[in-house]
């Protein structure tokens, strides 16, 4: 035991991350797994995770799709895997490609879990801020039975946020019409507040646009914009209220922020 | 009656042996360490638990299996015994049988052991236990049948420590014979497809008693599979037990 603590205290060049040479491909290590292979999927994952939070070891993340695809290969009904792939992808490594390739690969094999859709639509948006593509992923998500119902939400806010207000108000109110809960309800509620004053602020912009193009500059009051022929009629927010009008900028917004009606 | 008297007779030398106890200690072991290792996980530490936990029950059962059975015929042999035994009005299948039934039975008392354990750790996690576990557990038991049979079929003729090999053989093939219906699959029609597709039917498919991945990912099991797999256990243990008895009627102890 003496021997063992003096040699414990003698120190040895390791090079950090060493044991990803040892790893082959997935489809092999099946065959070496022996009816095993959940198992080993489970120890390759376990390994994983100590091997990509080891911030020693240099370029770590080069072989991140490769470890998860072995995982992949050796069980791919396992879930978590795809996920948190994903997640040290996404957050660690910061390549988003890598991310949407672990995701595919997890729907791949289970094409009934809406979660790797909806995570790849949910990176989508809060880190690229791709509202096309979050737009494509929360799709898919929603197409799988079992989809939670904020998916649909997402999904239109991704819509309003691509500027199709006409189509983010129809979703907006199939989901205001559609629901039972009340808190859904006032959600579904500030959302068409806020895509009708899009609407509306867009209409009122493009109006003054026009105005000041013939006058050279913003009327005195919107209600020129109707007797000047520009508009039939000002609009008001969903609520029945002007939107503020600044005649020296030309801006307008809504009377109340939407979220604190 | 006879049957019943050697086997009864093989449970009480089974269950003495310290092999089996220091295999049990281990297996015990590895399913607490399985508690421990779901610690190191980001998401289901129960499917942890459930892989690790079914994954030391069959080893551990094999190794049993194997350790046991190899030498079930060969130590009667080896201390003259046999000429003891086969003296009596007793016929060498009866024997065989008793011997059969009797590492069986031992078996059976081991793996509750482990399953009892394993139950334990599993309701302190989770509290909750499907019947697909029992399902899983009462296959390893028929997988564990057969490779006996295998063990008692290279006792007959061979050494513990060969026997050893070749039983261990015999299980790894099993469960790699799944690789070669995949080589199957992509070959071009022939005489060569046709030979291993021989090979292939030959060969133990020790997969078809493997419901780990079904019962840790709780998916549907098709009811023909039970059934079919059932009687292939069945039926290929008798075939191996038909050639063991071949193999030890002209087997001459000198």
């Amino acid at each position: 035991m003496g021997l063992k603590l003096i040699t414990d205290q003698i120190p040895r060049e390791k090079v950090p991350g060493a044991s990803i040479i040892y790893i082959p491909s997935g489809k092999y290590l099946k065959y070496a797994s022996f009816g095993y292979s959940t198992l080993l999927a489970d120890l390759v994952y376990i390994w994983s995770i100590q091997y990509f939070s080891n911030t020693s070891v240099p370029e770590r993340f080069q072989y991140l799709t490769h470890v998860y695809s072995i995982i992949s290969e050796l069980d791919p009904q396992y879930l978590d895997p795809y996920q948190v792939g994903a997640l040290i992808a996404i957050y660690d490594a910061r390549e988003f490609d890598t991310a949407m390739e672990i995701l595919s690969q997890g729907l791949k094999k289970n094409p009934e879990q809406w979660i790797f859709p909806w995570q790849a639509g949910h990176y989508a948006q809060m880190i690229l801020k791709d509202y096309e593509l979050a737009k494509k992923y929360y799709k898919k998500a929603m197409e799988i039975p079992g989809a939670p119902p904020i998916t649909k939400r997402l999904y239109s806010n991704a819509i309003y946020e691509l500027g199709d207000y006409e189509t983010a108000w129809k979703n907006w109110l199939e989901i205001y019409k559609n629901t039972d809960d009340e808190r859904v309800k006032k959600i579904a509620s500030n959302h068409l507040y806020r895509t009708k004053a899009a609407m509306d602020i867009q209409k009122i912009k493009h109006a003054l646009k026009k105005y000041k193009d013939k006058f050279g500059q913003f009327p005195e009051k919107l209600d020129s914009l109707v007797s000047q022929g520009f508009l039939d009629g000002i609009p008001q927010d969903l609520d029945g209220q002007d939107y503020v009008y600044d005649r020296e900028t030309g801006e307008i917004t809504t009377a109340v922020i939407p979220w604190k009606r | 009656m006879k049957i019943r008297a050697v086997a009864f007779n093989t449970f009480k030398e089974a269950i003495r042996d310290r092999v089996l106890y220091l295999l049990l200690f281990f297996a015990a072991a590895s399913l607490i360490f399985s508690r421990i290792l779901a610690l190191l996980t980001v998401g289901d530490k129960t499917k942890i638990i459930m892989d690790a936990g079914l994954a030391s029950i069959s080893l551990f059962g094999v190794l049993m299996a194997i350790l046991m059975g190899t030498g079930l015929v060969y130590k009667e042999i080896d201390k003259k015994t046999v000429y003891t035994l086969l003296s009596k009005p007793i016929n060498r299948l009866q024997f065989l049988l008793g011997k059969f039934f009797g590492l069986m039975t031992t078996l059976f008392i081991m793996l509750g052991v482990m399953s009892l354990i394993f139950i334990i750790i599993l309701l302190l996690h989770s509290g909750q236990i499907t019947w697909k576990f029992f399902v899983s557990i009462a296959f390893i038991y028929l997988e564990l049948g057969l490779i006996t049979s295998v063990a008692l079929l290279f006792s007959c003729f061979s050494t513990p420590i060969l026997s050893s090999i070749f039983s261990l053989s015999f299980y790894l093939i099993g469960h790699l014979s799944w690789g070669i219906e995949t080589l199957i699959k992509k070959m071009k029609p022939g005489v060569t497809k046709f030979l291993t597709q021989v090979v292939y039917t030959l060969l133990p498919d020790l997969e078809n008693f493997n419901f780990k991945t079904e019962v840790v990912h709780n998916l549907p099991i098709p009811p023909k599979i039970f059934l079919f797999s059932f009687f292939y256990g069945i039926i290929y243990t008798f075939f191996i037990l038909v050639l063991s008895m071949l193999v030890f009627r002209r087997r001459d102890f000198i």
